[in-house]
């Protein structure tokens, strides 16, 4: 309990002990991640629980749109024995649908309905899953999806400012980087905090 | 020409003795200016210096006011979301009038960094009319000033009339907001 090595092999022990993992990877001395099977989240959970770690950090998603995944991440803290432990299961992104963890850990409700809105995963089990929380009356595609253009969105929803001019600076060889040094340099020369050079 | 006992007194129109009081209240609001800060955006951390003894708005008869319906100017700091948005609205209309709107930062001129995000609008008086930018990312507290100053002047030259035009173009301003929000009206979850 007192080095973080220790730490690492005691999470190791434990969640080897208790299901099934497909990956492991140790990110830092404080940090570990398991990737296992989605049938095992809760599992796995209540045991990471029930020996310390009772905190959830964070549940989120990564998109993976090569391998048509969404990868959920559940982030878990102790307040005993300093390690973050982060369980990631891959789901179909088709059909994106994992069961709620609101039974083990009651305040994931929020992040269920946040992940629901950024990525359109959802979660049976949690009956306020698809009401809606920091986007107001969304009407595309979730917007962290990695398919979902923001610029093409923000072109068509926001008016943008035209200017009769274009001021930027196309020309490579135009470049202002020499002026603005030279600039700097006589800056600097006369900042001699009062001081007569 | 000033009347005297010797010349008769000059009779005054009702639209000139309203246009003299109107010169009156201006001296007076424009020297006596309070901000509701709406600090929505990073730019926001330019008030402190420019409110405390470094830069002491104070000097300017400018200070910060708790509610909408007492301030005149509403300053906007920075980049806009969409949420942001619709309570903003919802505070404009609420102020009384003579208001004007400030708006520090690139972001509620062009976006900004933000040109290309999901959830901040590009351009703000799409929506409420703006009286004053100060550009920058973020604008020094010498240039916030600066805008201030410029107000002042402007109410006196009498330019800073951006909540006429808010009154004159409502529809075009409404439809507008409708385009960029889908509805302007709040449902809330929390407050209902
Ligand atoms: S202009 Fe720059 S500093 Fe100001 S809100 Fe935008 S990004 Fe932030």
């Amino acid at each position: 309990m007192t080095n973080s090595i220790n730490n690492i092999e005691f999470v190791n022990e434990l969640v080897a002990k208790t299901t099934k993992i497909l990956k492991q990877e140790v990110i830092d001395n404080q940090q570990v991640a398991y990737e296992i099977n989605t049938c095992d989240v809760h599992h796995l959970l209540s045991v990471l629980k029930t020996s310390g770690w009772k905190q959830l950090s964070y549940l989120s998603a990564v998109d993976w749109p090569e391998e048509n995944k969404f990868e959920v991440v559940y982030i878990l803290f102790n307040w005993e024995q300093p390690v973050y432990i982060q369980v990631r299961t891959k789901i179909d992104r088709e059909n994106p649908v994992v069961d709620t963890i609101t039974t083990v850990f009651p305040g994931a409700k929020y992040y269920e309905r946040e992940a629901h809105e950024f990525f359109g995963i959802a979660f049976p089990g949690n009956p306020d899953y698809m009401k809606q929380l920091i986007l107001e009356g969304w009407d595309d595609i979730p917007p962290l999806r990695k398919d979902f253009d923001p610029s093409a969105y923000s072109a068509k929803k926001f008016p943008s400012r035209e200017y009769p001019q274009d001021y930027s600076v196309k020309d490579p060889e135009n470049h202002t980087r020499e002026k603005r040094e030279a600039r700097k340099v006589r800056g600097n020369a006369l900042r001699t905090g009062g001081k007569k050079q | 020409m000033l009347s005297t006992k010797f010349t008769p007194k000059t009779k005054l129109t009702k639209a000139e003795i309203d246009r003299k009081w109107w010169e009156v209240g201006d001296y007076f609001r424009r020297n006596s200016l309070w901000l509701l800060m709406y600090c929505t955006g990073c730019c926001a951390i330019e008030l402190p210096p420019s409110m405390t003894s470094a830069y002491d708005m104070e000097r300017l008869g400018m200070g910060p006011m708790a509610t909408p319906r007492q301030a005149d100017i509403l300053l906007v700091s920075g980049y806009l979301s969409l949420k942001t948005l619709r309570r903003l609205i919802y505070t404009y209309e609420q102020m009384s009038e003579p208001k004007y709107v400030v708006a520090l930062g690139s972001c509620p001129i062009n976006g900004g960094i933000y040109h290309d995000s999901h959830a901040v609008i590009n351009q703000l008086d799409q929506y409420v009319p703006v009286d004053v930018y100060v550009a920058g990312c973020m604008p020094n507290p010498e240039s916030v000033l600066n805008g201030f100053v410029d107000l002042m002047e402007g109410i006196k030259n009498k330019t800073m009339n951006g909540w006429k035009r808010y009154h004159e173009h409502y529809e075009w301003y409404k439809e507008n907001q409708k385009n960029s929000l889908g509805e302007v009206i709040v449902h809330d979850e929390f407050h209902q």
